[in-house]
């Protein structure tokens, strides 16, 4: 997925163009209707392709209560979102740079409600500091309905990509997703489908 | 391949199912809809080609009140009344009779179809209706219910018929005669066409909103009615956590 010669970095590339041809979307929420759609590979992959551009972008795992990103880089989950929310260092300074312009910010240790902790009101703050220095952040968010339960995730950034699964994501599903999240009023930039065949 | 249209879904209305949505799923689960066209097309073109000729003849009986009855309905009403006094299972069996019927009685019913009409400019009666297996039956039953009608109206005499209904006088307006037998096969077989597309369609409908696989990106944008802005092969099914 970070391989620049994997085949499905073109597809990754064509969805980065599109993306960053939205106007203002600096900070993304990437979310799915239910878990196992793939937004982690998703990130990674589009995070790479926009590095791949020549530009600058991050990924942060926002996932507090199932995080997955740290493990997919391979590495340990001992710093990361919440260390930035405990010292005055910038995010930038709590992950690993695993590619050329792709910084991966895994969620740091989760000692309390993850809830609780991404209402903080350091998190958008955190992440807007962080944009500064990147053309794009990805954020690697829980699933749908936890996105709405969130105000931070929800109304605090540029918008949300939907990530469904071609064969794991119910159409149901996918369709009560779009819809609560554009009845929510959240800005939803589109769609990935994921795992075409 | 990913949407080119911009965000083209924005400000409509989710709900509503569009044309293109419709033929979208038609055209994707065309081998049902196809199949359902031509298995009812098909046997619709065999039961025309095949099926015993049916010829139905039609005779005319003019049944007047002596008595002015101003409104439709009135008429009609009085129509019933007459035909509930006058017509009786020996009469029946006096037309079957007269008629040359062999079958049963039951066939005989199932075949004789006799309507009231009222017409509003006056003209009023019984149309009788026979569909035999061959062009003289029909006509024959016809006519003899006709004249066997007309005979018990006669039989009537001034008797009233309900409350205040004058006694009706009745004629044969107009005698059956032997029909011609058009079968129309592709007419039948056009009309399945049409109830084939439609039942064929419904299916189609149905089982897209129950299906949970994506066909591709065309698919999730008419399903969610969202932009897709990048569609991601599955080189890799192990590494897609979260």
């Amino acid at each position: 997925m970070l391989d620049p010669a994997a085949p499905v970095r073109s597809h990754y590339e064509e969805l980065a163009g599109n993306l960053l041809g939205i106007e203002g979307t600096g900070i993304v929420v990437v979310t799915s209707p239910d878990p196992g759609a793939g937004r982690t590979s998703v990130c990674l992959g589009l995070g790479a392709a926009v590095a791949g551009m020549g530009r600058r972008a991050a990924v942060v795992d926002c996932n507090l209560a199932n995080s997955q990103l740290h493990r997919m880089i391979g590495e340990p989950n001992f710093v990361g979102l919440t260390s930035g929310l405990e010292d005055s260092k910038t995010l930038e300074h709590h992950g690993y740079e695993v590619l050329p312009g792709l910084l991966v910010v895994p969620t740091g240790p989760v000692l309390s409600d993850p809830a609780s902790i991404l209402e903080n009101e350091g998190v958008p703050k955190a992440l807007r500091h962080l944009q500064a220095s990147r053309d794009l952040v990805l954020l690697d968010a829980p699933v749908a309905w936890g996105v709405l339960r969130s105000p931070n995730l929800s109304g605090s950034f540029d918008g949300v990509l939907l990530v469904v699964h071609a064969s794991r994501t119910p159409k149901v599903a996918a369709r009560e997703a779009a819809d609560d999240l554009l009845a929510a009023g959240v800005n939803l930039l589109g769609v990935v489908l994921n795992g075409c065949t | 391949m990913t949407s080119s249209s911009g965000r083209p879904w924005r400000g409509g209305a989710r709900d509503d199912t569009s044309l293109s949505e419709i033929l979208y799923v038609l055209g994707s689960r065309r081998l049902l809809v196809v199949g359902a066209v031509l298995i009812l097309a098909g046997i619709a073109l065999l039961f025309g080609l095949f099926r015993e000729p049916v010829y139905v003849a039609e005779a005319r009986v003019s049944v007047e009140p002596r008595g002015k009855l101003d409104s439709e309905e009135a008429r009609l009403a009085f129509l019933e009344e007459v035909r509930g006094s006058v017509v009786t299972q020996k009469m029946l069996d006096e037309v079957r009779r007269k008629a040359g019927w062999e079958s049963t009685p039951e066939e005989f019913s199932e075949r004789l179809d006799p309507e009231t009409f009222a017409g509003r400019n006056g003209g009023s009666g019984l149309l009788i209706r026979f569909a035999g297996d061959e062009p003289g039956q029909a006509s024959r039953v016809a006519n003899a219910y006709a004249q066997a009608f007309v005979a018990g109206v006669d039989d009537l005499g001034d008797r009233p018929v309900a409350d205040g209904v004058p006694v009706a006088e009745a004629s044969v307006e107009q005698r059956a005669v032997p029909g011609g037998y058009r079968p129309r096969p592709l007419i039948y077989a056009a009309i399945a066409a049409g109830a084939g597309l439609l039942l064929g369609g419904a299916v189609a409908l149905v089982l897209e909103g129950r299906a949970s696989g994506w066909r591709g990106v065309r698919d999730a944008e008419l399903t969610l009615k969202v932009s897709v802005l990048g569609s991601i092969p599955d080189y890799s099914p192990e590494r897609t956590e979260g």
